[in-house]
């Protein structure tokens, strides 16, 4: 559906030029759910806007349904009013001073050729009832809250039933409680009415919840691109193991290794594990044992674990608390059910589930 | 739309080659804006450079005839007393008015926006009242009251004090034309300062008064430093404002042999029995004219500064007030004073002026006499004409200006900016002058026409840039880029979003055009001819013709038509004041 290669796109700054993306190439099938994901800066919207059309890349092209709307190489960019797309701002960009029927169907009355008035109004209260907002049809724009925006919004860019959806962190501006609730409703729409999304966010749960398929940016690159658990579970590199989640590092050497496991002993600790590895590595090889927060357990007495830690600060969060413990001279992040009470100071003992850990060349 | 058959290798369906956003439309409008600004700003300017330094100087510069050459300047600055004596008149008249400007604004601005001053409401709105009186009804109003022999107020001091002959007080005198030309101004500079007072954000002056100060040293410590930017600008536009006036230094200079730059200006370009001197006339104009731009970037650095140091929180926080106690009765003084010279006073004197000044009877003599006199309705005419289209014409161009600096990246972009704001550095005499020297040198059939003041007064460019561009700051793009991905057009984008975004600004620049334009005397004055007059330069034929009654009663009527606008206008300031 909508196909994207070799996209480069360079600003003019005060002192040169920054190469904001350096080569970014994906597809989503039709009715794809595709995340690009990467902290601030990383050079999601602006993928984003290439595709939409507001930004004219360097180089690379772009289709969208099999048109090439992009193609540095033939001279091709057509504008974006002439993509058939629907366009969700983070700042929802909703028109002030227009009442919210007025916002909807205003992508149906600019469209060429016309179409009829009762059209347009029986297309945009189909909208609107989409989005649960056909109550709010006479409302002025500037009356509504931030998720009746929101939704508005949504409204405003599927009332023209385009073929990509493009979503710019649109849940980012929603306190944390309306965010949950519009992230299934948003996904349940999308589902309904079966379009193509290109989502964008630097909200790791986000992703993880809502796409078929998540690729990690870094630096204007997509480092690593799959279906969700994929990416969580086996992160290609670093970066990635950083960005989805916490993640704890912990130095090693390897003992002995074969059939896609590895025995490694841990510098801190001085304990085994077998774990799994992807690579192949050679005995006395210098590795980093990665494993996540929730792939340990973290237990009061020597009985629950082998490694010994001391508690630096417990961090209690509702429904669970953190740990932060100090192994050597690492700092690990475990999380523990709340019953379980200690001081910073205490004694602990955790256990690594050795199947969850990753393994990568020490760098 | 057909889906292609084999996505992995899509056939280009793009149809057309690479366009931008803007489509051949908006280019067209876009490029035209930019051309307007161009003719209007720059190339009167460069007629009148080039006319420096072409001579001899009673020809036009591209005439047969004329040649390059720097005799003009010699002549002017070596051979005439422009440096010796208008240079320095000027100075004095200039600072000298802004002075009393300065000190007489600030203090009523204080009084209005920061203390709890009784019936504010209607003084601000008395104190705006001037602003709309063409300059040349002010002047001729005081010298009716100030006169040396004839004056009222002259009239009513001698009967109280007991004395004889002229007197006590002379307007015809260097000082006469600084209070007046100083209290002129009074109302713009009160706008300015008020503004900047009202959006100070009162957590700065409470913090300091949690400090353990007391309100007099917050007033300095406090309040004056964070108030600087927001005074300052207001300060070099009032210098900038002075040096182009050219009523007072007419009516009221003149007769007291006091010749400042604009007037010796007008003087060159209309000597008795002589032919014009274009040349030396615009090599006067040149040493003011790079004053003025020198001026000019000293107010944009301030303002820019200004717009960094925004004291407004947007939260609508409004400071407190203070309280004046015993010192009420005399801000009530100064305040009635104040309003009496330059409101009241004026406006009693013209219609009476109107009704009894042409003979002994009191009677509508004279608003028969004007309204059978066939110049009169067609000036009328050439008023709202000139005014309402010039103000129409620039508030447009301003705001297509305004969009492609701060949407668009094209070269020249830097260059266009400046000539954007440029007009506030140039006086209007100059301007006059130099559309004359245009259109003399390159006829497009509209000399002595009203379209030609129509072309002149757009010369005011900045006042709607300006307007617009700050309201398109507060304007997300977002807002525009969503019409774009809406399936938007340029026209649709500019139509449906921009401009509706926009109406209360551009409406703000359309009715500050249009009093700009009511008043205008100085270009119709330079550009006149039988066609096209307009109100305030009848009223001054009138009153250089010795016909008193008449030019007050135009005076009257100008009066009578600026009331209600006072109205419209006042809704429009405090409602962006957010205040009853
Ligand atoms: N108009 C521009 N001019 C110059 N640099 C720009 C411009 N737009 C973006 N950039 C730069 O390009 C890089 C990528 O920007 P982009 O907006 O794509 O980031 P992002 O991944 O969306 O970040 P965020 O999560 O903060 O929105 C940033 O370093 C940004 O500073
Ligand atoms: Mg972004």
């Amino acid at each position: 559906m909508l196909t994207v290669r070799g996209l480069t796109k360079s600003y003019a700054t005060a002192d040169g030029s920054f190469q904001a993306l350096k080569g970014i190439d994906f597809e989503i099938p039709a009715g794809g759910f595709y995340t690009l994901l990467g902290e601030s800066g990383c050079g999601k919207s602006t993928t984003l806007r290439c595709v939409a059309g507001l930004e004219e890349p360097d180089g690379g092209s772009i289709s969208i349904g099999g048109e090439v709307v992009t193609d540095t190489a033939r001279g091709l960019h057509a504008p974006a009013f002439e993509r058939d797309i629907g366009l969700v701002f983070q700042s929802y960009a909703i028109w002030p001073h227009m009442d919210v029927f007025a916002n909807v169907a205003y992508p149906l009355k600019v469209a060429r050729p016309r179409l009829g008035a009762p059209e347009i109004k029986a297309r945009v209260l189909e909208a609107l009832r989409l989005v649960g907002m056909e109550d709010f049809a006479g409302r002025q724009a500037t009356k509504l809250s931030g998720g009746q925006q929101q939704r508005v919004a949504f409204a405003r860019a599927l009332v023209r039933r385009p073929k990509l959806l493009l979503l710019d962190e649109p849940l980012s501006n929603l306190d944390a409680k309306l965010r949950e609730q519009m992230r299934f409703e948003l996904q349940e729409l999308i589902r309904r009415t079966g379009v193509t999304t290109l989502y964008v966010t630097h909200d790791q749960s986000e992703a993880l919840a809502m796409s078929d398929t998540v690729a990690v940016m870094s630096a204007g690159r997509i480092v690593q691109s799959g279906a969700p658990r994929e990416v969580y579970g086996q992160p290609d590199n670093r970066t990635v193991a950083h960005f989805l989640g916490s993640a704890n590092f912990l130095r090693g050497r390897v003992i002995e290794a074969g059939d896609g496991l590895a025995t490694v002993v841990l510098a801190e600790g001085a304990v085994e594990i077998r774990v799994p590895s992807r690579v192949a590595l050679s005995a006395g090889a210098a590795v980093d044992v990665i494993f996540r927060p929730e792939d340990v357990t973290t237990h009061l007495d020597p009985a629950g674990g082998a490694i010994e830690c001391s508690v630096e600060r417990v961090v209690f969060q509702g429904g669970m608390s953190e740990y932060q413990l100090r192994l050597g001279s690492t700092l690990l992040r475990t999380v523990v059910h709340p019953s379980v009470s200690a001081q910073p100071g205490d004694r602990a003992w955790i256990a690594i589930r050795p199947e969850r850990c990753i393994l990568f060349a020490a760098g | 739309m057909a889906v292609q058959a084999e996505p992995a290798t899509a056939v280009p369906v793009a149809r057309r080659r690479r366009r931008g956003q803007l489509g051949w439309v908006g280019g067209i409008a876009v490029t035209f804006a930019a051309l307007a600004a161009l003719y209007l700003v720059m190339a009167p300017l460069l007629a009148l450079l080039s006319t420096a330094f072409r001579g001899p100087s009673d020809l036009l510069p591209f005439e047969p005839g004329a040649h390059w050459t720097v005799d003009n300047l010699l002549e002017v600055y070596l051979g005439t007393n422009l440096l010796s004596t208008v240079l320095p008149s000027t100075a004095i008249f200039v600072l000298g008015s802004v002075v009393v400007t300065f000190f007489t604004a600030f203090t009523l601005a204080w009084l209005v926006e920061r203390t709890d001053l009784p019936w504010r409401t209607t003084i601000f709105t008395v104190i705006l009242f001037p602003l709309l009186v063409p300059g040349i009804v002010m002047a001729f109003a005081w010298t009716l009251l100030f006169a040396p022999n004839a004056g009222w107020v002259n009239v009513a001091l001698r009967a109280l004090l007991g004395l004889e002959g002229n007197g006590p007080i002379d307007i015809f005198s260097m000082a006469g034309l600084i209070l007046c030309q100083g209290i002129a101004s009074v109302p713009f500079v009160f706008l300015l300062l008020g503004a900047a007072m009202r959006t100070m954000n009162p957590s700065l002056e409470e913090a300091s008064s949690a400090s353990g100060a007391r309100p007099i040293t917050t007033f300095f410590r406090v309040t004056l430093p964070v108030l600087r930017p927001g005074v300052l600008a207001p300060l070099i536009l009032a210098i900038l404002v002075a040096l182009e006036q050219f009523e007072m230094p007419l009516i009221i200079g003149f007769p007291a042999r006091i010749n400042v730059f604009s007037t010796r200006l007008y003087f060159d370009l209309n000597p008795e029995d002589e032919l014009p001197a274009y040349g030396k006339a615009a090599a006067v104009a040149l040493l003011f004219l790079v004053a003025a731009i020198a001026l000019l970037l000293v107010y944009n650095h301030l303002i820019r500064r200004a717009e960094r140091f925004v004291t407004v929180t947007g939260k609508g926080y409004r400071p407190t007030r203070y309280a004046l106690g015993r010192w009420r009765v005399p801000a009530l003084a100064f305040v009635g004073f104040y309003l009496l010279v330059a409101a009241l006073l004026p406006a009693v004197v013209l219609v009476w002026t109107s009704f009894a000044g042409g003979s002994n009877d009191v009677g509508l003599d004279a608003y028969r006499t004007l309204l059978a006199d066939n110049r009169f309705w067609p000036a009328v005419r050439n008023t709202f004409v000139v005014a309402g289209l010039s103000a129409g014409l620039i508030t447009l161009i301003g705001a297509l200006l305004a969009w492609q600096i701060l949407r668009l990246r094209f070269p020249g972009r830097a260059a266009l900016d400046v000539v954007s704001f440029l007009s506030i550095g140039i006086p209007a005499v100059i301007t006059g002058f130099a559309v004359m020297i245009l259109h003399l040198t390159i006829p497009i059939g509209i000399y002595g026409t009203v379209w030609i003041l129509v072309l002149a007064y757009s010369y005011r460019l900045a006042v709607s840039t300006r307007l617009s561009r700050a309201a398109l700051i507060q304007i997300h793009p977002e807002l525009e880029e969503a019409s774009i991905a809406s399936g938007g057009r340029w026209l649709d984008t500019i139509g449906r979003v921009v401009l509706p975004l926009l109406a209360p600004s551009l409406m703000a620049s359309f009715l500050l055009l249009f009093i700009v334009g009511f008043r205008e005397f100085t270009i119709p004055m330079i550009l006149q001819s039988q066609d096209n007059w307009v109100l305030s330069v009848i009223m001054w034929k009138l009153q250089s013709d010795r016909q008193t009654a008449q030019a007050a009663a135009v005076g009257t009527m100008i009066l009578l038509f600026v009331a209600p606008v006072i109205f419209v206008l006042r809704r429009q300031l405090l409602s962006r004041q957010g205040d009853a």
